[in-house]
This record gives C-alpha cells, sequence and structure tokens, in this order.
C-alpha cells in the first residue's frame, strides 16, 4: 500500500506558498503576529533556509489571512502569486515544459509540493483536458478560497507559459457569489455555477503548442532534481488523498471502511480516528469518490445513466436516482439537463 | 490601537489627571457613605452616562487625526465626562453642607462641554464638506464604507451595484440616457511579474488618479476588481460614453508612468468598452459590459497573433 503523511506532518517548505501567502498580507500592511495567531508557528523562523510547516499550519494561515485581509481579491491575488512559483526544481520543470499539456501533467505529477491543500487531478477525453481538484485535509471554511486560489493560480501558470489568455471553461460547485467581477477578472467569463462538481476545461487542441521559452535540456535537468525532492517526501499524499484515490480505483469492489483499513495497514477505529484528525470523514470521502467518477463518465464520455450506474454499481433506478440526488443535488434528467445545455 | 494612544497620549494623561485629582478632593473632604445608603439608580445613570462619554471620547480619538477640530470635541466631552464622573462619585462621598464647590464642580463644565462640542461638530462638518469636495467622481450622494477597496481609493463592484440600481430607473423615468464604461489595462500580469505586485498596486493607483481626472463632475468611477475599473456616466449618450472611452485610453496610452526602483518606463495600454443601457437592470448592464471586454480582448489578441 502507498505512503502516506497527515494534516501534522510538516511537509511544506514555510518559503514556498506559505511565503506567498505572507508576502501577499505584509504588502497589505497585516502584522506579522495577527497572522500568525494560532499556527504555532514565529515570523522569524519562517525566514530560515530548511524551515518546514504542516497542512494544518498552512491551512491555519490562509484562514487568518482570508480574514484579516477582509477583501473580495485575496484568494485571486494569492493564485497569481503560486505558480510557476518559486518552488525549487519543480517551478523550474513548469516554466520548461514542452507544451501546455507537459506543465499540467508536471503539476499534477508533483502535486504535494506545488499544490499542497487542494491537489489537481488531470483527465483528458477525446477534445477536452479537465482538471479536478481533490481536498488533501479538511479545508472547512477556507475551501472556497483555496479554490478560487488554485484555480487562478492554474490559469496564471498557462497565461504565463503560452503568453495567451486561454479560453478556460470553469464549472463551480457554489452559487454565483457576489464578487462574481473578481472572477471576470481573474478567472475569464466562460463561468457556470451550480455545477455539481468543480473542474475547469479546455480544449485539448490549445495545450500542444510549446511555450516560447521551453529548453529540453534545463527540463531534463529540473525533471531529475524534481524527483529527488518528491521521493524525499515521506508519502504520496496525504491520508485524505490516498483514500480518496483507492477508493476511486476499487468503486467497482465497493470496499468499505474496514476493509481500507485493513488495505492501510490499521485497525478501522485507529484509521476512522485520523481521518476525522485530519478533518475528513469516511463517508464524504466516498461519496467524493463516487462523483468524480459519475462526472468523469458523463462529461468526458457520454455515458448513459444505465453504464453510470452499472459503474457505481447500483442496481435499481430508485437507487441510482437517490445516490446522484444526493452527490450532485440533482436527478438524473435534470443533471442531463445541466450537462447539455 | 496602541498608536491611537501614542498619539493622543498627552490628551488621555491630562483627562485621567483631572478624574484622579476629583476623586481625592472628594474623599480628602467628605467621607465615604454606608453601603445602605448608596441610590443604585443614580449611580447606574450616571456613572453609565460618564462611561458612554469616555466611549464616545475613544472612539473619536482613534477615528481623527490630531488637530483643531479634533481638540474642540475631545475637550467638550472631557467636560462631559468630569460633570458626570462628580456627579457619580457624589453618590458614593457624602461631603459636608458647608462646602458648595462641589455643585460648581458637577454643574459648570456640563455646559461649558456642550458649547465646546457644539463648536467642535460646526467645524467637523466644514470639514466634511471639504472631504466631500474631494471625494466628487467616486460616490455620489451615498456612503457605505464597507465597500471602500484596499487598493485604490475608489468604491467597489458592490457600490457600483447599488448606484446602478438607483440610477438605472432614475434615468429610465426621466428618458434620459445612461452609460457605463469599462477600462481594462492590457497584460497587467506582465506588470506584476516583472516589476512585483507593489509596483503594480501602484501602477493602479496612478491609473486611478488619471482616470478621476479625466473625467466630469457626476460622472462615478469605482474598481471593478483587479486592473478592471468602470465608469458610470448618467445622462450620456453611447457616442459621447465612446468619445469618453478613446480619451482614456488615449491618455492611459500616454501616461510616463515610471517604476519607482530603476525610474524605467512602465508602458502601459487599456482597452475601453463603452455600452449604453437599454432596458437593462445592474446585472445584465454589468455582464454585457463584461461580455463586450471579452471580445474586445480577443480582438486584441488576435490582432497581436
Amino acid at each position: 500500500m502507498t505512503d502516506w503523511f497527515d494534516a501534522d506532518t510538516r511537509v511544506i517548505s514555510a518559503g514556498y506558498q506559505p511565503a506567498c501567502l505572507i508576502d501577499l498580507a505584509l504588502c497589505r500592511g497585516l502584522d506579522s503576529h495577527r497572522l500568525m495567531r494560532g499556527s504555532g508557528l514565529f515570523y522569524e523562523d519562517l525566514l530560515l533556509p530548511d524551515a518546514v510547516i504542516s497542512a494544518r499550519q498552512y491551512l491555519k494561515l490562509v484562514d487568518n489571512a482570508r480574514q484579516l485581509l477582509n477583501a473580495d481579491d485575496s484568494s485571486f491575488l494569492l493564485g497569481q502569486r503560486l505558480l510557476p512559483g518559486h518552488f525549487g526544481p519543480c517551478s523550474n520543470l513548469l516554466l520548461h515544459a514542452d507544451s501546455g499539456l507537459q506543465a499540467l501533467q508536471d503539476l499534477v505529477q508533483f502535486r504535494t509540493i506545488l499544490c499542497p491543500l487542494l491537489s489537481p487531478r488531470l483527465v483528458l477525453d477525446e477534445h477536452h483536458a479537465y482538471l479536478y481538484w481533490v481536498d488533501a485535509v479538511g479545508l472547512g471554511r477556507n475551501r472556497l478560497f483555496l479554490f478560487e486560489a488554485c484555480m487562478t493560480a492554474v490559469t496564471a501558470l498557462l497565461r504565463t507559459l503560452m503568453g495567451v489568455t486561454l479560453p478556460w471553461e470553469y464549472r463551480l460547485a457554489w452559487n454565483e457569489p457576489r464578487h462574481l467581477e473578481q472572477y471576470w477578472v481573474h478567472l475569464g467569463e466562460r463561468l457556470r455555477f451550480d455545477a455539481p462538481v468543480t473542474c475547469m476545461r479546455l480544449p485539448r487542441e490549445l495545450l500542444v503548442t510549446a511555450p516560447t521559452s521551453a529548453s529540453p535540456m534545463l527540463a531534463r535537468i529540473a525533471r531529475q532534481q524534481a524527483e529527488l525532492a518528491l521521493a524525499a517526501m515521506p508519502g504520496q499524499g496525504t491520508l485524505s488523498e490516498v483514500v480518496f484515490e483507492a477508493l476511486y480505483r476499487q468503486i467497482r469492489k465497493r470496499v468499505g471502511l474496514e476493509q481500507l483499513a485493513e488495505q492501510l495497514g490499521m485497525s478501522p477505529a485507529t484509521f476512522k480516528r485520523r481521518l476525522q484528525r485530519d478533518g475528513a470523514g469516511f463517508q464524504e470521502l466516498l461519496d467524493r469518490a463516487h462523483t468524480q467518477l459519475a462526472m468523469e463518465l458523463y462529461q468526458g464520455r457520454g455515458y448513459s445513466h444505465e453504464q453510470v450506474a452499472a459503474t457505481l454499481q447500483v442496481s435499481d433506478r430508485t437507487n441510482f436516482r437517490r445516490l446522484l440526488k444526493r452527490l450532485t443535488g440533482k436527478s438524473p434528467d435534470s443533471l442531463r439537463v445541466w450537462l447539455e445545455s | 490601537m496602541s498608536s491611537m494612544f501614542f498619539l493622543h497620549r498627552i490628551k488621555w494623561l491630562g483627562l485621567l489627571l483631572l478624574a484622579n485629582a476629583g476623586m481625592i478632593l472628594y474623599l480628602s473632604l467628605g467621607e465615604i457613605k454606608p453601603t445602605a445608603i448608596w441610590d443604585w439608580t443614580d449611580i447606574a445613570g450616571e456613572g453609565g452616562s460618564a462611561l458612554l462619554v469616555l466611549l464616545w471620547t475613544a472612539l473619536m480619538l482613534k477615528s481623527r487625526p490630531a488637530g483643531r477640530v479634533t481638540n474642540l470635541l475631545f475637550v467638550g466631552l472631557a467636560c462631559l465626562f468630569l460633570s458626570l464622573w462628580m456627579d457619580t462619585l457624589d453618590e458614593f462621598v457624602a461631603l459636608p453642607e458647608a462646602w458648595v464647590w462641589d455643585h460648581w464642580l458637577e454643574s459648570a463644565p456640563m455646559p461649558i462641554g456642550f458649547v465646546l462640542l457644539t463648536i467642535g461638530i460646526y467645524h467637523w462638518h466644514r470639514e466634511q464638506l471639504a472631504i466631500n469636495a474631494q471625494m466628487i467622481n467616486r460616490e455620489r450622494n451615498f456612503r457605505e464604507h464597507r465597500h471602500f477597496d484596499k487598493v485604490t481609493p475608489l468604491a467597489d463592484a458592490g457600490y457600483l451595484r447599488s448606484q446602478l440600481a438607483q440610477a438605472l430607473p432614475r434615468s429610465a423615468a426621466a428618458q434620459e440616457p445612461l452609460s457605463m464604461l469599462t477600462i481594462d489595462l492590457d497584460n497587467f500580469n506582465r506588470i506584476n511579474a516583472r516589476y512585483g505586485h507593489q509596483e503594480g498596486d501602484r501602477v493602479l493607483q496612478l491609473v486611478c488618479q488619471l482616470l478621476l481626472m479625466s473625467l466630469r463632475r457626476h460622472d462615478l468611477l469605482c474598481r471593478l476588481a483587479g486592473d478592471r475599473f468602470a465608469v458610470l456616466l448618467p445622462n450620456t449618450l453611447e457616442e459621447q460614453a465612446q468619445t469618453i472611452a478613446r480619451e482614456i485610453s488615449q491618455s492611459i496610452a500616454h501616461l510616463a508612468c515610471r517604476s519607482v526602483q530603476q525610474g524605467e518606463r512602465i508602458v502601459l495600454s487599456a482597452t475601453v468598452v463603452a455600452i449604453m443601457a437599454r432596458q437593462d437592470d445592474a446585472e445584465s448592464l454589468l455582464q454585457r459590459s463584461n461580455l463586450a471586454m471579452a471580445h474586445a480582448k480577443q480582438a486584441l489578441q488576435l490582432k497581436r497573433a
């Protein structure tokens, strides 16, 4: 079974994403002590070259910054600074990717370093590249903020690499917000709210052109260094990510909590407690895995309700209807209408 | 909070000394009343009023820079406080009948305080009129501080929405045209990437000042988001709006903006689109202006490619 780490393992370099956040907050005149409050961190310690912090601490910083900045554009401004970023070899790799698609694939491969709280998931079908998102820990009330920041970051990354603004389409699983203008300016005008699952997509043909700055040799060196950095991580993701991945891959087998606990080498009680401590629940992760697969099948492969039901191992219509309603908030027919409109 | 105490430290110290002196004077002359005859209604009424006046003083000092108006308001409020304070002390300390000064101490500061406060408020009003004159083009007859932007001295999209919601029905009823401009800087992300975000913020502030100068008296400028601004143009036909749009676009292109660090010229250009309201509500007008901006940007990208 895969290795994992939890929300309290110190894996995020303080000089990477946390530094971007702190820089933004200080630029807006926030007091560094108030920003650190409750995180158990000290500003001076974060400046040390090898300082690392945990996902929980980073999340606390995000929470503090969000509340103290108290502006509609903070998430978007943070996003502008995140990618390609200055995160050592991983950022270099992104800068020298030989196509937009390669950059997205690298982003996913090195997600624990490049995108620590919300990890991207790339799905390709015949026409489109889809980017979905998986919560690395329970994000609570910062979920929307982080979604906005991460999607802005990817948008800005591709714009930097390709030199043009790409026509990303965004499907967002929340209501149209009051600060819609921020979305227009930082993401674009192709927005759909109240989606069953949050994702962004782009026609594949726009991702094949080579960025102007790419250098194959520098990319190779960066890849080797980035792989070393990734190998030095204590696991392939947080417990939530690993569980989500396992559930997603084994959906047809309908694995339960006990089986998965056994696969991870823990007792069911420990497994449950650890998940809870990271702010996630087993049922929640199972629901997300179901939603993810269902949406991939609907959006990417154009499956019918019967085919999706069969893949999710739901035998009768009523149960499938009920499950879909719970997962996406929409009945099968209204979901179809939403997807086709 | 700390800076407020520092800026006004002498005022606070003076008030504290006076209040203490009053208390010591009463204690030295009179005797403490037994708890049984304390009048709790009076204590709550007078003591509570004294505390509230102290709170007003603190809030007033915290929100104002030092100056003549601040001093007047402070001395007025301080007199009110001292009068109420002595009144409250009176409830705890029995003073000898022969001593009549206590009435003076309790009653005299009150009218003086009210007079000073009135003069202070009058000057505050004059000051506010002067500030309003500076705020022209940034707000229209209505203030809501929750809509102030953090980077530029402008109101945000929420304020624009509320103003549109008022102006649209009014102009429809009066059969007057109403237009809106949207201004978006081209490749602003490159300025941020090249010169840093602080420089980017400064460019936004400069552009904001430039825009304010190119507007008429009754126009309203707001910052929509990021590098996008919107101008509400009451009583303006589309053609006039197009002319203003062209002028703004030219003036931004000619703005010789230089970076703080090296004094390097930062070349700016902006896409400006003008639309006129046609049976729109605030939401649909904003939506339409956003689409117009998207098309203009796309055309620009195609032209460059």
